[in-house]
């Protein structure tokens, strides 16, 4: 148990930036998802908190510990890491106790941790059996187990379900939910997959280029986007952001039209960011604007439309039932009380 | 219009597959397998190079038997190609793993120059033997001069005249010829090892010692066992360095089987005695071949 503080973290690889000049409070208890593009510097961040990596400056604290010149065994950190990185060589108990017999932990003890944490994630079964015998999805629960067999102060994982299939890493995202409520341990988790970070965090730290862009939880990410790229990484489908400007309150496109009501100063160039769930599809004249479908997409459990106006495609989500063609003409409406204005010099959010 | 090609005789597969390997199969067999069944038979002849007619006297078994009840210079042959084998098969694995666990990404040496290692296994054996027969000279050596100024007390030591020296010198030259081959092999062998498993090894709270000998060395046995195969089996058959180095001497003390063969056979002109030592020589090659074999070309390499 333990907080993990980042003091103006910098990892530099020649003139390459991995992480710029970053800090962060990472409170006790809290699940923490480090969330970004590849190479946007979240994996190395956790890996100088883990002292994998070593930071070109900047100061890593891990409880009242300035960690910093702590070789990774000595930061009491359990690990689960994207290939597993379980020992090929060892039997699943074997793989398992390590943590404990490398801390010198008595043989009497070891069985019943090990047999504990093989039933929290339930693969008390297999526990003779080598890895390579084993599924992707039980070789990532053997090192989660390997995670929980002892109490470390924090637990650090990278990406632990990017290699597992679809339906598999639905279910292990349930399970980690579950296991984290259980265990309350710090966690700082890294994924590319934004419903990861919406499922799973307390808070998510969205990062881009080494720069962390927005610190908030799933719900702040989602409805109150700091700037243009976590608007545009964070839901799926991405959220729509379309160029123009405002005039006389609306919002008006690059191609002339009046699309929507915004407020707000007078701008001869912003963009507009809407989501394809605030946009109301209706019949032809019934709403603000009249366009063609471009796309009909059933999902089943939803449609997408994607639709044309001109030059300028954007993305709308229809009721499960709707039905359309490609080519038909529908109406679609802004939700007014949804709507984001950013700079598209800087991308950072304009508010009015 | 013609067809520019002629349609080749229909060759069924499973004949065409005899043919490709057919090559093959002559090359190994006029080369490996008839000498080796020639030398089979004059191990039971008289087999005097200076006696016409010996090739075809058969004599039994009694080569062997001579060899292995009436010889002692054939034991000491033995025991110095056991002891010569067992040292420098230990010290080349020993310290081609230390270089190569230096040199290996990640390692503390990892320079662009590792591929100057090779040097000294480009060179042919006896090359090496000829040169440290003159590193060592008692006049204008090198390393005599070397190891005379380091350790005082062998300054006036004339190496390849005293029998455990002039041993060790050999050791020393097969030794520096090998570590770069099997550096290079052993390098190969740390780069298969997974990265995450040595980093998953570091969190879970090994040292440095405890990470190599849990996760490193578990992961790079078996290219460890190819490695002490493939060298005892080249110890084994060491002849060339030996003939150029000290020629078995000073009188039998580095006399290895290979060295001892070629004596009987070729200056003696024992061939069917020498072929015998040479039969009994096969023996414990076909073990390690075997055991080579099977972890080369093992089946179930699946991760």
């Amino acid at each position: 148990m333990a907080e993990v503080i980042l003091r103006n973290l910098t990892k530099r690889w020649g003139d390459v930036v991995g992480v710029d000049d970053q800090s962060l409070h990472i409170r006790d208890r809290e699940f923490l998802v480090l969330l970004g593009p590849s190479g946007c510097g979240k994996t190395t961040t956790m890996r100088m908190i883990a002292g994998l990596e070593e930071p070109t400056s900047g100061e890593v604290w891990i409880g009242d510990r300035m960690v910093n010149q702590d070789l990774p065994k000595d930061r009491d950190v359990a690990m689960v890491f994207q290939n597993y990185g379980l020992y090929p060589h060892m039997s699943i108990f074997d793989n398992i106790a390590y943590p404990l017999r490398v801390r010198h932990v008595t043989k009497d003890e070891i069985r019943p941790r090990v047999e504990d944490a093989a039933r929290k994630v339930e693969l008390v079964e297999f526990l003779d059996r080598r890895p390579r015998a084993l599924s992707g999805g039980q070789r990532q629960r053997v090192a989660l187990a390997r995670a929980i067999v002892r109490t470390p102060k924090v637990f650090l994982m990278d990406e632990p379900l990017s290699n597992l299939d679809a339906k598999l890493r639905v279910l292990m995202r349930a399970e980690l939910k579950h296991l984290s409520h259980e265990l309350m341990t710090t966690t700082v988790y890294v994924t590319h997959d934004q419903v990861e970070a919406m499922t799973l965090a307390d808070r998510v730290a969205v990062m881009k280029d080494g720069i962390i862009q927005q610190l908030g939880t799933p719900d702040d990410i989602y409805n109150d986007p700091a700037n243009m790229f976590v608007a545009g990484f964070i839901g799926s489908p991405a959220m729509n952001l379309i160029k123009g400007s405002i005039k006389d309150g609306d919002f008006v496109t690059a191609g002339g039209r009046r699309l929507t009501p915004t407020g707000g100063k007078e701008n001869h160039s912003v963009v507009l960011g809407v989501r394809a769930d605030d946009i109301r599809i209706s019949d032809p004249g019934e709403g603000r604007l009249d366009v063609t479908i471009y796309a009909f997409e059933n999902t089943g459990d939803s449609t997408f439309l994607t639709v044309q106006w001109g030059t300028q495609r954007i993305i709308a989500r229809g009721g499960r039932h709707l039905r359309k063609e490609q080519g038909d003409v529908v109406s679609i409406t802004m939700d007014p009380d949804h709507l984001y204005l950013f700079d598209p010099g800087s991308g950072s959010r304009i508010r009015n | 219009m013609g067809r520019a090609w002629v349609r080749p005789p229909r060759v069924r597969d499973n004949i065409l597959k005899y043919l490709l390997v057919a090559p093959a199969v002559v090359v190994v067999a006029v080369t490996a397998i008839w000498p080796l069944i020639e030398a089979a038979r004059l191990s039971f002849t008289v087999g005097r190079l200076n006696r016409p007619g010996s090739l075809e006297q058969y004599l039994g078994w009694e080569n062997y038997v001579w060899a292995v009840m009436e010889e002692p210079a054939f034991w000491n042959s033995v025991w110095v190609t056991a002891a010569y084998t067992f040292l420098t098969v230990a010290l080349t694995t020993i310290l081609a793993l230390a270089l190569a666990l230096l040199l290996a990404p990640g390692g503390r040496l990892r320079s662009g120059v590792q591929t100057l290692l090779i040097l000294p296994f480009a060179m042919s054996p006896a090359l090496i033997g000829v040169s440290f027969r003159f590193m060592f000279n008692p006049e204008f050596g090198l390393f005599d001069a070397f190891f005379g100024a380091l350790i005082p007390p062998l300054a006036n030591v004339s190496w390849l005249a005293d029998p455990i020296l002039a041993f060790a010198v050999c050791i020393m030259a097969d030794v520096w010829g090998w570590i770069p081959f099997l550096t290079l092999v052993l390098i190969g062998g740390l780069i298969s090892v997974p990265r995450e498993t040595l980093e998953a090894a570091q969190i879970d709270g090994a040292n440095g010692w405890r990470v190599f000998r849990d996760v490193t060395l578990p992961q790079l046995a078996p290219v460890l066992a190819v490695v002490v195969i493939l060298k005892s089996i080249f110890s084994l058959k060491t002849f060339d360095q030996i003939f150029m180095l000290t020629n078995g001497g000073p009188g039998t003390a580095t006399q290895t089987l290979s060295h001892y063969i070629y004596f009987n056979g070729m200056k003696y002109g024992q061939i069917g005695f020498a072929a015998s030592v040479a039969w009994l020589m096969v023996i414990p090659m076909i073990f390690l071949t075997y055991a080579y074999a099977k972890l080369v070309f093992r089946k179930d390499q699946a991760q």
